[in-house]
């Protein structure tokens, strides 16, 4: 019974938000904004309770997944249907939004304690929360499409939290345009797809796609337009930069964003699996992409300074592994891969916000020294580490080592070597965070910094446990790959590569031996990696060029042509009225030779098809 | 029936303007009690509509100079009901934003009263003079609201608007009286100039006299640029109708005019128009996002969707046109309160410099409020789901998209240069430092606040609930498309054409279980 009242769960944060309005634009100043965020808390705390309860009935009936629709739009042949799935996986994934929710907002509390913008800030958190479990539970390409472009627009809302900062309102652009961008290719998608499979129901897609037999030129363009949505969100390459700019955000909306808002473009792109899996093309521009991404992603984060870019790299890199997942038919691997990423990350960022918020800066080169002073932040940081790379047997090994072992079954050993890289390289990029965070000497930024609040450091220990305890739940769900299946030698190697990567960055950067590690590695690599491959130039270079260029140039031929034209034709008629008057001589003599000649002129033109039958006339006369 | 809908903004008009000894307020209230009365006798007729008669009903016939074959013959349909509806609500809206300090208030609210009932006329109008004549008949008094309450370069605009309307007009009475003419009659009565049987090559020539003639009131490009400078120098509230109501009577025209009249024709140049369409689309987001006024890029911007409109035209299907036709509700709610929200920017901060204006979103000193408002707005004008505009722009997508891809793929592109625009226009307005300096700005009242509260609250309505909208534009879209003759869709559209959609088979396991509650589900309309 619960199951079916499932619907709600979005609807609780949705209430929220519309309560704190009220307080955004100051109606209620009284108060002061914080009964806004106590009010956010309850209704995504009520979210949390109603989606436990429902997972627990549907788990305890063993029911199969049910489905629902409502109405909403019929035009002419077009019948929108809000299609949803409860399923133990829906219901699983909205638990997860909710709590990491639940998380973040506390967490807020404690980390935006001064700050004066919190009716908006929870607002667009609820919002977030609301768009995400919306987009989990629903069944239809078409309202996904729609979600997501309604979390574009709270993007841009939430990383222009801080609006007054150029650097804040530039990211937040940045942002919406690039999701923008993947949300309109999406849309063509969309709008192509449905003359092949007169549907937009993912189950009713799947079941279409077992058989269909398309154009596979025309099924690639389709192909590559779904995929693109699911890469701007993933911030996947070459539309990855605003995953970056958004650092620029406040912190506790990062923990969601890192964690579960990049991951939504993963899960519309696990749903449309079968679909994409029609042309070959796409699952390869897919791996590709997701290569591409990972293995940049990865090498991109070591050489950040910034504590917020180190995490935001690697969350492109790990969304690359997704892709590469779903790009060889491994929609399970994917789920997984994104459930453990989704906790680990989330503590990662909440560690790196305790230690922003009073050690006041960002660069990790001003940090160190920090564990004596916060044992319990470093502790989170290394937890979440942990559960990040391949490390048994927390979470993130499980579900590397599932994709790792299809991968090798399925043959793409290139692959199997791109994810033990990736895997080696974040673990080495995670030792070196670790490292200059909280090993050696205090800098002078780190000699005071205490722990954080306890309505921070709650979320974080609740988060530690949670990661420690995955893999029980995982046994429990019965979500643990068969230990029979897996592939023992890729188990070894997963293991070997992310010991290896911590190994090398805690000899470098824990333990610090030698002066400067930078020195091995040759200027221009540096640079490159640090400046994210320059892509904010190569943007600045190509698309942003190109539209500033054409609009320029069509606003003069707009005022200088077109309008230009226009008023020419004004003033030449003017000009030639006032010319034409002084031609008036006021000659009686010259008014009456113009009306003769004229009429002589006309009496020809109108006779002249008779012309010929004259001169004849006159002609035979003569003779 | 249909009458009050021009009598009651007649008398109002008469009334102020003959009483001398009226003060701005009571001239102000006056104005306001009668456009909301025409707004309440516009909420009754959509009570008293008939949703399941495509054709026209309520009409009403008075002989006028039937040597001429010049009536007064009045007849609603669902595109008529849904244009009239917005010149109702919108005129009301406008009147309400005209600033309290006017210059000869009594004179600006007749006409403005005058535009709205020569509006609604035309509208509704069922003959092809009658309609000519309340065409024309309204661009006198718009002139004059251009030409005296505007601001920078009024006159040039005024007389720029002036000319083109009237070139405008001049070609559609050419169109019209050679159709007529040309049918051996003097027969100007909507339905007998449908049911015209002149040759394909007449038709097409006729059909471009009236496409120019209309593109010019949408405007379509190239025909446009009287529109930036018109729209710019207007007032507020000028904008607004103009905007809003008065470029929807090029749309009006052309599907009325155009398509119902010349079906074949029709046929035969939508690819042409489709593509053009697009074209429109591209150049006016495009130009927008060079403008350095936010007036202008908002002009510009309305240029830019009302490629969308045609392009629904074009397509030939039902839902393009009914997408179409709501576009134009939509186009004008979300221009209107884009204009409002622009002209309260201009009243309290004193500028439209994109590179003046800066941090309006502070709570303090700002314009939060206002703000906020121009958020949603930019966001509906650039086809953010949730709101109406992306309902309409969907429909329109959807149906063309069978029909011509291409040119709807370039329009999809048209709304993420859309969206570049809004995010250049809020990231310079509403983000950013407000400098101390400068930032004492008069407070926004709620009563300056009211209009765009229940525009944004419409906008908002209709986006997640779009069947309220939809409803009633779809009869008369499907009746529209079912003139287009078969054969000639099929020479057209060829293989492209919509097949029925198939329904899929479905496996047994795909079940479906309806909610206990519609989520959204409109069941009955009054």
């Amino acid at each position: 019974m619960i199951t079916e009242t499932s619907w709600l769960i979005p609807l609780y944060p949705l209430i929220g938000a519309l309560l704190t309005i009220p307080w955004s634009p100051g109606l209620i100043r009284r108060t002061g904004p914080r009964p806004a965020g106590y009010i956010n808390i309850a209704a995504t705390g009520m979210a949390l309770i109603h989606s436990l309860l429902a997972f627990n009935a549907l788990w305890n009936s063993h029911s199969s997944p049910q489905f629902f629709f409502a109405p909403w739009l019929q035009v002419a042949d077009l019948n929108l249907n809000i299609s949803l799935e409860v399923s133990a996986i829906t219901l699983g994934a909205v638990i997860l939004i909710a709590g990491l929710n639940l998380l973040a907002q506390i967490y807020a509390v404690g980390y935006l304690e001064m700050d004066w913008g919190w009716g908006r800030f929870f607002a667009l958190m609820a919002l977030f929360e609301a768009g995400m479990s919306a987009l989990v539970l629903c069944n239809s390409l078409f309202f996904a499409y729609i979600l997501l472009e309604i979390l574009t627009l709270g993007t841009y809302l939430l990383v222009g939290f801080w609006y007054n900062q150029p650097l804040v309102v530039t990211g937040a652009r940045d942002a919406f345009l690039t999701k923008r961008v993947g949300d309109l290719v999406l849309l063509m998608g969309v709008l192509a797809i449905y003359p092949l499979a007169h549907t937009w129901d993912f189950r009713e897609l799947a079941a279409w796609a077992q058989t269909a037999e398309v154009n596979p030129t025309l099924m690639a363009l389709v192909g590559v337009g779904l995929i693109a949505g699911p890469m701007s969100k993933c911030a996947q390459f070459p539309l990855h930069l605003w995953l970056d700019e958004a650092m620029e955000g406040p912190l506790p909306s990062t923990i969601l964003r890192n964690a579960v808002v990049v991951a939504t473009g993963a899960w519309v792109l696990v749903k449309l699996q079968p679909v994409l899996a029609l042309s070959p093309t796409v699952l390869t521009v897919m791996v590709a992409i997701g290569s591409t991404t990972a293995l940049g992603g990865t090498l991109i984060s070591v050489a950040q300074v910034d504590v917020k870019r180190v995490l935001s790299y690697l969350s492109s890199a790990y969304m690359g592994l997704v892709f590469i997942a779903v790009g060889t038919q491994q929609p399970a691997a994917a789920l997984l891969l994104v459930l453990t990423y989704a906790l680990a990350m989330a503590l990662l960022v909440m560690g790196a916000g305790s230690t922003i918020l009073n050690v006041i800066t960002q660069d990790l080169r001003q940090m160190g020294g920090l564990w004596s002073r916060r044992p319990m932040t470093g502790l989170t940081v290394l937890v979440g580490a942990f559960g990040l790379v391949a490390l048994p047997p927390l979470g993130g090994f499980w579900a590397m080592l599932k994709l790792v072992t299809g991968l090798w079954a399925g043959s793409h050993g290139l692959l199997v070597g791109v994810v033990l890289a990736v895997n080696a390289i974040a673990a080495f990029s995670l030792a070196r965070f670790f490292g200059l965070m909280f090993a050696g000497k205090p800098h002078q930024m780190t000699v005071r910094a205490p722990e954080p609040i306890w309505l921070m450091m709650v979320p974080m220990m609740v988060g530690v446990g949670f990661t420690l305890h995955l893999p029980l739940v995982l046994q429990t769900l019965g979500l643990m790959p068969d230990f029979s299946t897996l592939n023992m030698d890729m188990a070894l190697a997963l293991t070997w590569a992310s010991i290896a990567g911590f190994s090398l960055g805690a000899v470098v950067y824990v333990g610090q031996f030698g002066e400067n590690p930078n020195r091995f590695i040759p200027k221009g690599l540096q640079n490159l990696l640090a400046f994210d491959f320059y892509t904010p130039r190569l943007y600045r270079l190509s698309v942003v060029l190109v539209v500033d260029l054409l609009s320029r140039l069509t606003d003069w031929l707009d005022r200088y042509f077109v309008d230009g034209l226009v008023n020419f034709v004004g003033l030449a008629s003017l000009v030639s009225g006032e010319t034409l008057k002084y031609s008036n001589s006021g000659r009686f003599q010259f008014y009456m030779l113009t009306i003769s000649v004229c009429v002589v002129v006309i009496s020809i033109v109108m006779s002249w098809h008779y012309l010929p039958d004259i001169f004849t006339a006159a002609f035979t006369l003569m003779n | 029936m249909l009458t009050p809908l021009l009598l009651i903004p007649a008398v109002g008009a008469i009334a102020l303007a003959c009483w001398s000894g009226c003060s701005a307020q009571r001239a102000r209230s006056l104005a306001l009690a009668t456009a909301g009365t025409t707004l309440l006798w516009t909420v009754w007729l959509f009570t008293q509509f008939d949703l399941t008669d495509p054709g026209f009903q309520m009409r009403e016939f008075l002989p006028w100079i039937p040597q001429l074959g010049l009536n007064y013959d009045l007849g609603l349909d669902g595109l008529s009901l849904l244009m009239v509806a917005l010149n109702s609500l919108l005129t009301w809206i406008a009147l309400w934003s005209s600033p309290t300090t006017l210059d000869r208030p009594r004179l600006f609210y007749s006409l403005m009263l005058l535009v709205s009932a020569g509006v609604a006329g035309a509208f509704l109008a069922q003959n092809l003079l009658l309609f000519f004549l309340l065409y024309e008949v309204e661009l006198v008094p718009l002139y004059l609201l251009v030409a005296i309450w505007g601001g920078e370069k009024k006159t040039y605009a005024a007389t720029k608007f002036l000319l083109y309307t009237a070139l405008s007009g001049a070609l559609m009475l050419a169109g019209f009286l050679a159709t007529v003419l040309l049918t051996d009659g003097l027969d100007f009565r909507y339905m007998t100039a449908m049911g015209q049987t002149l040759p394909l090559v007449a038709q097409t020539i006729l059909l471009g006299c009236l496409v120019v003639a209309f593109g010019i009131k949408i405007p379509l490009v190239p025909f446009h640029t009287w529109l930036p400078d018109t729209y710019v120098a207007a007032s507020t509230p000028v904008a607004m109708i103009l905007g809003g109501v008065l470029a929807k009577l090029g749309t009006y025209g052309l599907f009325r005019f155009g398509l119902g009249m010349f079906p074949d024709a029709w046929a035969l140049l939508a690819p042409y128009l489709a593509v053009w369409a697009a074209g429109g689309v591209l150049y006016g987001a495009v130009t927008a996002i060079a403008q350095k006024d936010i007036k202008r890029m908002v002009a510009y911007s309305s240029i830019g969707h009302m490629g969308y409109v045609l392009l629904g035209g074009a397509a030939l299907t039902d839902l393009a046109l009914t997408g179409a036709v709501t576009q134009m509700v939509s186009h004008g709610l979300i221009l209107a309160i884009l204009f409002h929200l622009v002209g309260l920017v201009e009243a309290k901060v004193g500028t439209r410099e994109l590179d003046v204006l800066n941090g309006l979103m502070n709570p303090i000193r700002g314009l939060p409020m206002t703000s906020a408002l121009l958020v949603l707005g930019g966001m509906a004008s650039a086809g953010i789901p949730g709101l109406m505009g992306f309902v309409t722009e969907f429909l329109v997508f959807q149906g063309s998209y069978a029909t011509y891809p291409i040119p709807t793929l370039l329009a999809v592109t048209g709304t993420g240069l859309t969206a570049v625009y809004f995010i250049i226009l809020l990231n310079r307005t509403c983000f950013g430092r407000l400098d101390n300096a400068i930032a004492y700005f008069p407070k926004v009242s709620f009563t300056e606040q009211f209009p765009a509260l229940i525009l944004a609250t419409l906008i908002l309505f209709l986006g997640i609930q779009p069947n309220w909208l939809v409803k009633w534009g779809e009869p008369t879209a499907s009746s529209m498309v079912a003139l287009l003759l078969p054969r000639s869709v099929e020479v057209i559209a060829g293989d492209r054409a919509p097949t029925s959609p198939v329904a899929l088979e479905t496996p047994a396991d795909l079940s479906h279980k309806a909610l206990p509650i519609a989520v959204a589900g409109l069941k009955s309309l009054p």
